[in-house]
Formats: structure tokens, sequence, C-alpha cells
């Protein structure tokens, strides 16, 4: 491959690579190291094979300098996904879904016995704020508080029952 | 040897490059406005700062993009036109603030290292 071969061969490869970027970034990118190539042949005051491979050589792989580009923003979201990936505390817990969840399982058992709560379940369920656990933790309280006073009045029934027969 | 203990992509000097090269540049351009070869250039002849010089163009565009430097394009002697970098006032100003914490690190980093060999020196008698 003669030297200009080799310089229209990395240049493709640096387009190719850049695919990812902005159009206006990926030119931008593609025309300064054309550039690059350029004063450093100039400098040279040569253009055979070895000055041109140790020029690209010395500028990289292309996949290296678009990768330089994308790295500030990898960055930048890894810090600001960072907080939002551990903590539901950034977050507000109160939406109106959490606000009518949590009213159906207090107030809610009250005036709608039974009912209330497993609505109040539903909108649990429904919730975008609340995790999987904290999810199913509330359902095994509301539906353990549901089941027992049916269990207890039922075992106290039959004791009855038994007590009476 | 290194990238099999630290992983490919790990070779601390890599990393420590990284994440101090912005402010190289900005100090570069301190002393005076420039164009990308020359600053290549400095950065290249002061050391193992730059290894793959392709990689200052994306740093440059950053630097651009976050005003801490301007460009303008000037005719140039030989070839054509270049853009040459200078320095802004908020650029200035990071790299103070750089200048400071880059100290504190360094002395923090040089103390352990200090430390540390004395305390091998003293394990090994």
């Amino acid at each position: 491959m003669d030297a200009d071969a080799l310089v229209h061969d990395y240049l493709g490869r640096l387009e190719v690579a850049a695919w990812s970027l902005a159009v206006d970034r990926r030119a931008d990118l593609v025309g300064e190291v054309r550039e690059h190539i350029a004063t450093a042949l100039a400098e040279a005051g040569r253009r055979d094979e070895s000055t041109v491979r140790n020029i690209l050589e010395r500028l990289g792989s292309p996949e290296e300098i678009v990768a330089a580009e994308g790295e500030p923003d990898a960055v930048a979201s890894a810090l600001t996904a960072t907080p939002t990936i551990g903590s539901n505390t950034d977050r507000a817990p109160w939406g109106a879904v959490e606000i009518v969840a949590l009213l159906l399982l207090t107030v809610g058992a009250v005036l709608l016995p039974f009912v209330g709560p497993l609505l109040g379940l539903v909108f649990v369920w429904l919730s975008a704020q609340w995790t999987q656990q904290q999810k199913v933790v509330a359902t095994a309280i509301v539906l353990t508080l549901l089941v027992l006073p049916v269990l207890l009045l039922f075992s106290v029934g039959t004791a009855a029952g038994v007590h009476t027969g | 040897m290194r990238g099999m203990v630290h992983g490919e992509t790990r070779d601390p000097l890599t990393e420590l490059r990284r994440g101090v090269l912005e402010h190289c540049v900005l100090a570069v351009l301190r002393r005076d406005e420039s164009y990308a070869f020359d600053i290549v250039r400095v950065l290249s002849g002061a050391g193992e700062l730059l290894t793959s010089e392709g990689t200052i163009y994306p740093l440059l565009a950053r630097l651009r993009r976050d005003r801490l430097v301007t460009t303008t394009w000037r005719e140039s002697d030989a070839g054509p036109p270049r853009r040459y970098y200078r320095i802004t006032g908020a650029g200035r100003r990071a790299l103070d603030a750089f200048g400071g914490d880059w100290a504190r690190f360094r002395d923090a980093v040089d103390a352990l290292l200090g430390e540390a060999s004395q305390g091998g020196d003293a394990g090994g008698r």
C-alpha cells in the first residue's frame, strides 16, 4: 500500500468508527485528523510509506480517537446515573397513586372493610415509585391482616361449635 | 504484564492521563494561543502525557463545548488555515482550581508512597 492509500484507508476507518457521532462533529473530527496528517507530512518533508505509518501510529487507532470523543458523556452519565440507581430518596415517594394506595389501606380499611385494603393493594402495585420488594412486603402485611381475623373468627366458631356440640 | 494485573483498560497511567490531560492542554494554552498540532508537540515533548495524538481532537472539542477555550481560524504560512485555540476566563479559573487540587492530590499520594516505601524498608530489615 502506498502512502496516499494508507492515509485514505485510515480516514475511511475513522469515518466508519465515528458513525455514531453527530454528523457535524464527525465531519469536524475527520477534517481535523486529515489536516493533522497533512501538517505532519509537510513537517516531515517526506511522504514515503514508513513516514506515513509512523504518523498514523502516533495518532492512535480510529477507534481509540472516537472512544475519546464519547468519554466525557459516558463519565457524566455514569455520575448522574449513579445516584438514581440506588436511592429512592431522591424521588418523591408521594405521587397521587401512592397517596390513594395509603388512604385505601388505612382509612379505606375502616370505611370499606376488605374491599378498601384490596383496592389499596391494586394501587400499591400500580405505583411506579415503590420497589417490587416494598410492594411484596405491603401485600403480605395487608393480606395477613385481612386473613388473620377471618381465621381467628373461623377457629373461634369451630371451637364454639365443638364446645356446644 | 500491567494489563494482566489491571485488565486491558485499567492501566493506572492511562486513567491518570485521561484525568489530567484536559488541564495540561489548558496549561499549554495559558502560555499562548496555539493550534492543535503545536499543542500535541508540546504535550508529547513533555513526556508520556499524550500516547495517542489523535485523541487531542475530541478533547479540544470538549474544551470548546465547555467554553474553556475559544477558537479562531488563521491563515498559515504553509498549507490550509489553522484553528487557533485560546484559553477563556472560565478556562483560567478551571486551571487555577485544578492547580490547587493537583498539588494536594500529588502531596497525598507522595506521602503515602513515601510511607509505604519506608514501611517496606523497615519490614525488610
